[in-house]
């Protein structure tokens, strides 16, 4: 695997993580009456640049590695997404949701891998 | 991140069956997207930047934006979801695409599926169920 493409699988999946904790920031705002706009909308559109940066990424990758090569790296994401949920959203993770998710990640491991 | 006041999370709502539904078609949506996005990045693979670090050069075939309206659908789906299911939840369901892609590529392409393969979405859909039922008992808790 060449440098490129492993900063690639890095880069996209720190986009992805990121925009997706933005997103969640952003959307809990619209819960609140009256929803502060001015607190969404520079979240709402860091979020969007976050998975612009992943989409772009991510195109790139599938033109160079088939899904079966790059899916064991989204697999990551899930665990990733988790602890940012845990350490940044202080979101509660139970033991069976650590479960749950190892058992999507061998899952996950074991498509790819075939 | 700067530190959100409590109201942020005292105006959390349980997650509702509308939410479980959005939920469902946003993976629906994901798993056409990919496939699409898949052909698109197949139809361009020969361009002049398949070599650099983006690939803007997808943008070049009708199926990757089939692919993108599929995405943006699923977007819409997704942030609605965000209103009301913890990020780690709503995240983890959303892997049921990786079960999907290889059962759609089966049953529409024609791709055969090895044994180790079955194993593999086999654990990604226990995985899920694992995760879900017990977000689901809270919701009938309370």
């Amino acid at each position: 695997m060449s440098a490129a493409l492993l900063l690639a699988l890095i880069a996209s999946q720190v986009c992805l993580v990121t925009g997706e904790l933005l997103m969640k920031r952003a959307m809990d705002l619209t819960n609140a009456t009256p929803v502060p706009w001015a607190r969404f909308v520079p979240r709402f559109l860091a979020a969007i640049a976050c998975m612009s940066g992943w989409f772009f990424l991510w195109g790139g990758l599938l033109q160079r590695a088939d899904l079966s090569f790059v899916y064991p790296f989204e697999g990551l994401s899930p665990i990733l997404v988790m602890m940012g949920a845990s350490i940044f959203l202080k979101e509660k993770l139970t033991a069976r949701t650590w479960v749950g998710i190892l058992l999507i990640g061998c899952g996950v491991a074991l498509v790819s891998a075939s | 991140m700067s530190s959100e006041p409590p109201a942020a999370t005292d105006a959390h709502p349980v997650p509702s069956r509308r939410s479980y539904a959005l939920l469902a078609a946003g993976v629906m949506c994901v798993t056409a997207a990919e496939l699409l996005f898949k052909r698109g990045a197949a139809a361009t693979a020969g361009a002049s930047d398949a070599g650099s670090l983006f690939g803007f050069s997808v943008l070049a075939s009708g199926w990757t934006w089939l692919g993108i309206a599929a995405y943006i659908s699923a977007s819409a789906a997704w942030m609605n979801v965000l209103r009301q299911m913890p990020l780690h939840i709503a995240f983890s369901m959303m892997s049921a695409d990786q079960a999907l892609v290889p059962l759609c590529a089966w049953a529409l392409l024609g791709e055969s599926i090895s044994p180790r393969r079955w194993c593999g979405i086999a654990l990604v859909v226990i995985g899920i169920y694992v995760i879900a039922r017990p977000a689901a008992q809270r919701k009938e808790q309370v």
